[in-house]
């Protein structure tokens, strides 16, 4: 034998690599030869080639007859059968222990029910303009306004896109969208609202959107081309061909319908009703029907641009030219600066925050928002299925002795039990898609949800998403546990005696419990805080009275003869005319100055009638009310509020009243006849601002009529036929004061509702969590009980024994979720003019369910060992 | 199973035989490559011996570890008397084509 050569070795990685693939009865003879034919080759050919020559052997050994394969068996395995058996053992395991099973699978099927509606939501969100051919190619300019918040704008100013189309060579396709067309249309004597986009025929070729009838290449080109959307054409059209009708649209003028949308194929972050041709906007801009925004620097709000470039030509480029623009059209340092920036259509919606959409969209903080809530939920839940099957453990120790003695590896005993738990997570998916059939209805009755129009049905793809995710939930939540019976040694294990040290080591599953319940503390603070804050803003004194007033909207009409009309019933006590109802988030402002040179602020204006003040009950502190039938001299006189008499810097209400101050851009000086009390005419999250009451008819929108209010019904009946009579052609639009507003808070209510349903969830998820884990602290236990109590202990004695850990851990988990709770509530808290307090009614509410959860889980279980008979549990020894 | 033997089994099998008791993978290996000039990788006449076990031509039993094998042990190929058989039958064929050649055609040589 050649010992010169016996040092010399293989490459390892190769040897490594054949020991991994080969069939172990193999090896030994294989590798042998190997090494025969290496030492050979070294001695032929030399250490390199030998090692090519070895790696090269190891490679082309791999075959059918080399390759590690499962089972004792050579060519038969019986994956198939076993697999089916984890099935049916894991099922009649489930059967046999009914609470666990009904407890693992409500908490997870609950809190999976959450998620699919989220993933539902997440769907809707992503699917938004997937469908267009060029959603990846384009793009729209935005921009930010110099000195403002930092929020983007979809908008631009109008001139920008032809400015780019000289600067830049590189646009294949651009269309610019205005705002601002709208309207009544009259049709069969009854008003329809229309609304819609000043828009280009380019259009048809940037976007995906098709015409059912029409020429996409004509019918966006001539003035005063109208194209509809389908369901809007049959709305206003019904049988009718639309094609070539007639349609007069509010102040707008005399549209021709030019075409019909197909429906589209998918969801659009564009939302309208209408296009009309930019062509028509020309002469509505001149006749001032609109404002100016063509060749408008300095309009950054009502025109948005989309556009897709040419093949070969860069964005970056096109980066360089916006800058450009910049320069040329703003002075540095203005308020009117703008900075320009690009956005992708495929990143709009979801997308970040944008002022002035072109249609409602979800943020998309929102939406990461709701995956974070997702995960939150499902992560909880996990850990008590986790928590759960540990416990369950010591019932399994002698079925995992048995089948090791019977040949099971620890892989394999891993996969049964991982299959239980799949199990669990599917069973709970049959339950959770069931649930969801409660839960879309009720998702889609909340109001932002019309706003956003949620598109919440569930379809193949989506089933089979949450098949996926229950799959996969199943394989994550059984891992832990079943990687843990796996271990268990077969002698101990049949002997019963598996280590207590191992299983009473609680302190991963405690530390998973303290953090479901601070989770859940902190949601339920919060829900009881938003509920606390929102009661507060409804129960608020608003300062003015709501009650018994109906508003009414004039829709064009002329106010004094309506309130004419009116003041023949005998149930209206007053009526009075504003442009604009308070307290709703809608605010119309003026600067203002005492004399010339003095600096402007902002005033918000409404403009009322001589009833105003007396319909709605505010207080008059100084000076007088708008004097009844002189309309020359109100309209010089102004009614400030409090704040603005101290914005002005008058010393007292009385000090102000006769002074005199100036509307910019107004030469006219106002006259302040009176000062009202502060009420809250803003929205009530936003405190009071210098306010005016003016006495303005031509802003006169709203009738705000008291009646006496002994049949409200009969009333309001009574004034819609009134309206009908004194307008045929538009549907009245009646809503009492108080449901306005009330409308208004809905948002609030929704944010409730869905904090709320969190909270409630959470608690629960973390109530059976805390159930499983004190009957499992408590059955390692029974021994102790059963002696403690035959020897004499107390069942007092002994549920505090018991229950003494859990409760300290669940006082930790208070102590800690409450902190973290007030830290996190006191910052959205501290948003809002008019805030709640945090108040011990709070603390003691938390603490009380606390107990009362406390109560129904460790106690509830601790007496139940104690009530056991020490026999039964000390026979066996 | 399928009985058939192929070339490249029959002349493994012919060596299994002729190296009787002796021959493992890389002795059957050297030897194609000796006697017949042949260049052969060891995993197909591994392959190959495996096939013959299958069809039962061969049995195997672990051998010694003589050599610079590291300690490993051979895998010894025994020829069964199935595999003689068979052996047996392919030279009867292979013998009677010899035969149906005209004898002429060697005499031009």
């Amino acid at each position: 034998m050649k010992q010169a050569h016996q040092h010399i070795d293989p490459p390892k990685w190769a040897e490594r690599f054949f020991e991994w693939y080969c069939y172990p009865p193999l090896y030994d003879s294989i590798i042998g030869d190997l090494y025969e034919r290496f030492d050979d080759n070294v001695e032929q050919y030399g250490q390199r080639k030998a090692n090519r020559k070895f790696c090269f052997d190891v490679l082309r050994f791999m075959n059918r007859h080399t390759l590690k394969r499962k089972g004792q068996s050579k060519f038969y395995n019986n994956n198939m059968s076993i697999l089916s058996n984890y099935f049916k053992v894991g099922f009649r395991n489930l059967m046999k222990n009914r609470s666990f099973t009904a407890i693992n699978i409500l908490g997870l099927s609950v809190s999976m029910a959450v998620c699919l509606v989220i993933i539902l939501m997440i769907n809707d969100q992503l699917s938004y303009d997937k469908w267009q051919a060029n959603s990846e190619e384009t793009y729209r300019f935005t921009h930010y306004d110099q000195n403002e918040v930092n929020i983007p704008m979809a908008t631009v100013p109008m001139p920008l896109g032809e400015a780019m189309q000289d600067k830049f060579a590189g646009f294949e396709h651009m269309v610019t969208f205005r705002r601002g067309f709208g309207g009544d249309v009259i049709q069969n004597g009854k008003a329809i609202a229309l609304q819609g986009y000043f828009t280009e025929p380019s259009f048809f070729e940037l976007f995906s959107f098709e015409l059912e009838r029409g020429n996409p290449e004509t019918a966006l080109s001539t003035p005063n081309a109208i194209v509809l959307k389908k369901d809007i054409a049959e709305k206003l059209f019904k049988d009718q061909d639309p094609i070539g009708q007639t349609l007069e649209v509010g102040n707008k003028g005399v549209y021709q319908v030019t075409g019909v949308l197909k429906e589209f194929p998918g969801k659009t972050h564009i939302k309208f009703e209408s296009l009309v041709s930019l062509s028509s906007l020309d002469k509505l801009e001149k006749n001032k029907v609109l404002g100016s925004s063509i060749g408008n620097w300095g309009n950054g709000s009502e025109t948005w641009i989309y556009f897709k470039l040419r093949d070969g030509y860069s964005i970056e480029t096109l980066k360089g030219y916006l800058t450009e623009a910049e320069k040329e059209h703003y002075e540095p340092e203005s308020d009117e600066g703008k900075e320009f920036t690009l956005q992708k259509m495929s990143k709009i919606t979801p997308g970040p925050l944008h002022g002035n959409q072109i249609g409602a969209g979800m943020p998309n903080f929102f939406v990461i928002g709701l995956g974070v809530l997702a995960i939150l939920i499902i992560v909880c839940a996990t850990f008590n299925y986790t928590n759960l099957s540990a416990a369950r453990a010591l019932t399994r120790t002698k079925e995992v002795g048995v089948r090791k003695v019977m040949g099971a590896r620890k892989g394999q005993l891993t996969i049964q039990f991982i299959v239980e738990s799949i199990l669990v997570s599917i069973l709970s998916l049959i339950v959770a898609i069931g649930l969801l059939q409660f839960l879309i209805p009720a998702f889609q009755s909340l109001q932002m949800s019309s706003l956003l129009e949620w598109e919440l049905k569930p379809d193949l793809k989506a089933y089979l998403q949450f098949f996926g995710f229950s799959v996969l939930l199943g394989l994550i939540t059984g891992i832990f546990p079943s990687l843990y019976l796996a271990s268990f040694k077969p002698i101990q294990a049949m002997k019963n005696s598996v280590s207590n040290s191992k299983l009473s080591k609680l302190s991963l599953r405690k530390a998973l419990i303290v953090t479901q319940f601070v989770i859940s503390i902190v949601l339920i603070v919060s829900s009881v805080l938003v509920y606390k804050q929102i009661k507060f803003i409804v129960e608020k004194d608003y300062g003015f009275s709501k009650e018994n007033i109906l508003n009414v909207h004039m829709q064009g009409q002329d106010f004094a003869k309506f309130e004419n009309e009116l003041e023949k019933l005998p149930f209206v006590e007053s009526v009075t005319a504003t442009n604009n109802i308070p307290s709703m988030g809608t605010e119309y402002s003026d600067d203002v100055k005492l004399s010339d040179g003095d600096e402007t602020f902002s005033m918000n204006y409404f403009d009322v009638d001589e009833d105003y003040i007396s319909s709605l009950q505010l207080e008059l502190i100084a000076g007088s009310d708008f004097i009844k039938g002189a309309p020359s001299v109100n309209k010089r006189a102004a009614i400030l509020n409090e704040t603005a008499v101290k914005q002005f810097g008058f010393e007292s209400p009385l000090e102000a009243v006769g002074k005199q101050f100036y509307i910019e851009n107004d030469s006219l000086a106002l006259n302040v006849v009176g000062v009202v009390k502060d009420y809250n005419h803003m929205m009530l999250i936003m405190g009071i601002d210098p306010m005016m009451l003016r006495y303005d008819p031509s802003g006169f929108r709203i009738a705000q009529i008291k009646v006496a209010g002994f049949d409200i019904v009969k009333e309001i009946s009574a004034i819609e036929a009134v309206w009908d009579e004194f307008d045929p052609n538009h549907e009245i639009i009646l809503k009492t004061f108080q449901g306005e507003i009330d409308e208004f808070n809905a948002f609030f209510f929704d944010i409730l509702y869905i904090v709320g349903l969190i909270a409630i969830l959470s608690i629960s998820i973390a109530g059976m969590g805390l159930l499983g884990i004190s009957t499992y602290a408590i059955q390692i236990r029974m021994k102790e009980v059963s002696i403690r109590k035959v020897l004499g202990a107390s069942v007092k004695g002994l549920i505090f024994l018991l229950s003494k850990s859990l409760s300290i851990m669940l006082m930790i988990a208070f102590i800690i979720g409450f902190s973290l709770a007030y830290m996190a509530n006191n910052v959205w808290l501290n948003q809002f003019a008019y805030r709640t307090s945090f108040g011990f009614d709070v603390f003691l509410m938390t603490a009380l369910a606390m107990v009362g959860i406390g109560i129904a889980t460790i106690g509830w279980q601790a007496w139940r060992a104690t009530r056991a008979n020490p026999a039964a549990t000390l026979r066996d020894d | 199973m399928n009985s058939k033997l192929g070339e490249f089994e029959e002349i493994v099998l012919m060596l299994v035989a002729a190296q009787h008791e002796q021959a493992y993978g890389l002795s059957v290996t050297k030897a194609i490559e000796k006697e017949l000039k042949r260049s052969v990788t060891m995993s197909s006449v591994h392959t190959a011996l495996y096939r013959l076990e299958e069809k039962g031509f061969v049995t195997s039993k672990i051998g010694d570890a003589e050599g610079n094998r590291r300690g490993r042990r051979k895998r010894v190929f025994i020829i069964t008397s199935q595999g003689k058989i068979a052996l047996k039958e392919t030279r009867e064929a292979r013998n009677h084509i010899w035969d149906m050649i005209p004898k002429f055609i060697f005499d031009i040589a």
